[in-house]
């Protein structure tokens, strides 16, 4: 399996930046995950690596070749897309093996490699149906039959199951993984979907506008963003972030009534009157702490498993989303004082850089 | 009970639909029916069968070379249709699939190329035809009505719904873009052909303006001209001219038999 490079990669539509100048090393074997808001560049970024889309800059390396001008069909990779996009006029096994046909591979190599891929995904008894007999969960799986068929050194997925049902979506999931893990492909990913992000990558690659904000492993990026949109995308209810004031060697937080907390560690002391934004996920207050914020609880949202709590001080308008270990019984309007450890919060500079 | 305007509205729905069906199938059955009079009987206004079917039909056939006409017509609008579909749906792909910074502004010039009539194009298109040595020519006969600018936005509008990702799929799977065009847009798209092959099967058929231009000679007539030329004769047979047009309607009549059903998808525009 190959790894790829890329290095100051751009694309613009006439005078559109779309990708402004993207750098990335994946390792082989690696599943890496592009996420960022509707937009930013994700499928034309993934696109670009497929040879779907010409490059307006820099080099793409996919197993060291470069391969910037390299058809499509030649750079040793498959794409899942998101609509399937199946032959509607061919049986499930004539998609499957059609690649292969078309690189003129033998009749009884074809058998013997759509066999096998369907055997991996269980599509054995599927093999002449029309794809439009298929159920969506189904195609998903024939256009992932497809892609294995041609036993690429990469693997490009574009939203493969948003539009599946949630439950079909965590089954596909699972089986993703167990793709990932059978076959020791190189997998780039892209999704909306927090859950699919943080459990199938070994690396998340968040894009804002066309440029990389942070790469890292899943957990890296969930308590370690390098900024505030990183920490603001990642992690789901999202984070709560606070204006907060320096004084007096304590964080006052003007939306919160003035109330106060012990200035988090920091590797350069913050001086006294500076503005910074304090980050609190809402699982920081599950384990508790030694310091605390006295709220007003507007509304509770019981998920059985867990309970969330939204909630503020007085007429403000800023409402924290706080998770709570044990809340069955909190009812709105009651007091909540949410107790959490210093050492997890985070801050940040007025530019929405990490302040570490 | 429905109340009695009501009542009487829907009398008069039904009344005009029936002389609406009236109008359009009558002169079908007029045309059948005289198929089996003699020309006087026609003249008199019989509109009952009668028992000349088998004379005028080998007066049909012995007055006039019917293989040679017929034969003119299915060369011309068989092979006209096949090069129309031909280029009309590769120009309609290109112009929706490939972007360009003047692909909508050429497009807009054909349309508006739409709006001028044929008529006003004859004499240019005679002199031109006369200079390229192509009057009296099959070649003559087809040539103006293959580009044929409708089609062309007709393939666009239906190409619309084909999806691009089955073009990016097959760029994967390695296949050219003559490839994709021939294995994955055809297929894909045999309901839109289908209507179009009916619709421009039809046309070419049934052309005259046209061919009575080009065609100068008895050998290269259509049976659209044969046809007119026997109205147009000192005291036309009209039991031979309503046999000739029965047969004359018979190819669409079965052409579009045989393609009703993909018709009706492809005019909605349905891509399963
Ligand atoms: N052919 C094109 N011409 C001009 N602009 C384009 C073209 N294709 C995409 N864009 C623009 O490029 C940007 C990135 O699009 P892209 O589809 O990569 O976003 P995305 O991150 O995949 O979004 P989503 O999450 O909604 O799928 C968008 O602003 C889009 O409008
Ligand atoms: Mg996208």
């Amino acid at each position: 399996m190959s790894g790829l490079t890329l290095k100051g990669l751009r694309k613009a539509y006439g005078a559109a930046q779309v990708i402004k100048g993207v750098d990335l090393e994946i390792l082989p074997e690696e599943f890496v995950v592009f996420v960022g808001p509707s937009g930013c560049g994700k499928s034309t970024l993934l696109r670009m690596i497929a040879g779907l889309e010409s490059i307006s800059g820099g080099d793409l390396f996919i197993g060291g070749r470069r391969v910037n001008d390299v058809d499509a069909s030649q750079r040793g990779i498959a794409m899942v897309f998101q609509s399937y996009a199946l032959y509607p006029h061919m049986t499930v096994r004539e998609n499957m093996g059609f690649a292969l046909k078309f690189a003129g591979a033998s009749k009884t190599e074809i058998t013997a490699k759509v066999d096998a891929a369907a055997a991996i995904l269980g599509l054995g008894a599927l093999m002449d149906r029309k794809p439009r007999d298929l159920s969506g969960g189904q195609r998903q799986r024939v256009a992932i039959g497809r892609a294995i068929v041609r036993e690429p050194q990469v693997f490009l997925f574009d939203e493969p199951l948003s539009n599946l049902d949630a439950e079909l979506r965590v089954h596909m999931r699972i089986e993703i993984a167990r793709l990932h893990q059978d076959l020791k492909a190189t997998i780039i990913y892209v999704t909306h979907d927090q859950i699919e992000a943080m459990t199938l990558a070994d690396k998340i690659v968040v894009l804002r506008e066309g440029r990389v904000e942070q790469t890292g492993s899943p957990l890296k990026l969930y308590d370690d963003p390098d900024n505030i949109f990183v920490a603001g995308f990642i992690g789901s209810p999202k984070m709560n972030f606070l204006s907060a004031r320096v004084q007096g060697g304590r964080l006052v937080l003007p939306e919160l009534a003035d109330q106060s907390l012990p200035l988090p560690a920091l590797q350069q002391a913050l001086p006294e009157g500076a503005q910074v934004t304090l980050g609190l996920r809402p699982d920081v207050f599950k384990r508790g702490g030694s310091a605390s914020l006295s709220l007003t609880i507007e509304i509770v949202e019981q998920l059985g498993g867990e309970t969330f709590a939204y909630a503020r001080v007085g007429g403000s308008a800023q409402i924290m989303t706080i998770a709570v270990e044990d809340g069955r019984a909190l009812r709105p309007g009651q007091a909540l004082v949410a107790s959490f450890d210093p050492a997890r919060a985070l801050l940040f500079d007025t530019d929405g850089q990490r302040l570490r | 009970m429905k109340n009695p305007l009501a009542l009487i509205g829907s009398l008069l729905a039904q009344a005009a639909l029936w002389i609406a069906a009236f109008i359009s199938v009558f002169p079908f059955y007029w045309m059948i029916v005289g198929a089996t009079n003699t020309a006087n009987d026609i003249t008199s206004g019989k509109a009952s069968f009668g028992t000349h079917l088998v004379e005028n039909t080998t007066k049909f056939f012995t007055t006039i070379d019917a293989p040679r006409v017929f034969g003119n017509s299915f060369l011309v609008s068989i092979l006209g249709t096949i090069l129309t579909l031909a280029v009309t749906s590769l120009a309609g792909y290109g112009f929706e699939i490939f972007r360009s910074r003047t692909r909508d502004q050429i497009f807009a010039g054909l349309l508006l190329l739409l709006s001028i009539p044929f008529a006003a194009l004859i004499v240019p298109l005679f002199m031109m035809f006369s200079r390229a040595g192509l009057m009296n020519t099959y070649a003559g006969i087809m040539l103006p009505g293959i580009a044929a600018i409708f089609m062309i936005f007709y393939f666009r509008q239906n190409t619309k719904s084909f999806p691009h990702e089955l073009r990016d799929a097959a760029l994967l799977d390695g296949l050219k873009e003559w490839q994709i065009f021939l294995y994955i847009y055809i297929p894909v798209m045999r309901s839109t052909y289908a209507a179009a092959m009916i619709i421009v099967f039809m046309t070419s058929w049934n052309a005259y303006l046209w061919p009575l231009m080009v065609v100068q000679t008895n050998e290269m007539k259509t049976i659209t001209l044969q046809l007119a030329s026997l109205a147009s004769a000192y005291t036309p047979d009209y039991g031979l001219i309503m046999i000739a047009n029965v047969l004359a309607t018979l190819p669409t009549v079965l052409v579009f038999f045989l393609l009703q059903r993909r018709f009706v998808e492809g005019m909605l525009g349905s891509v399963k």
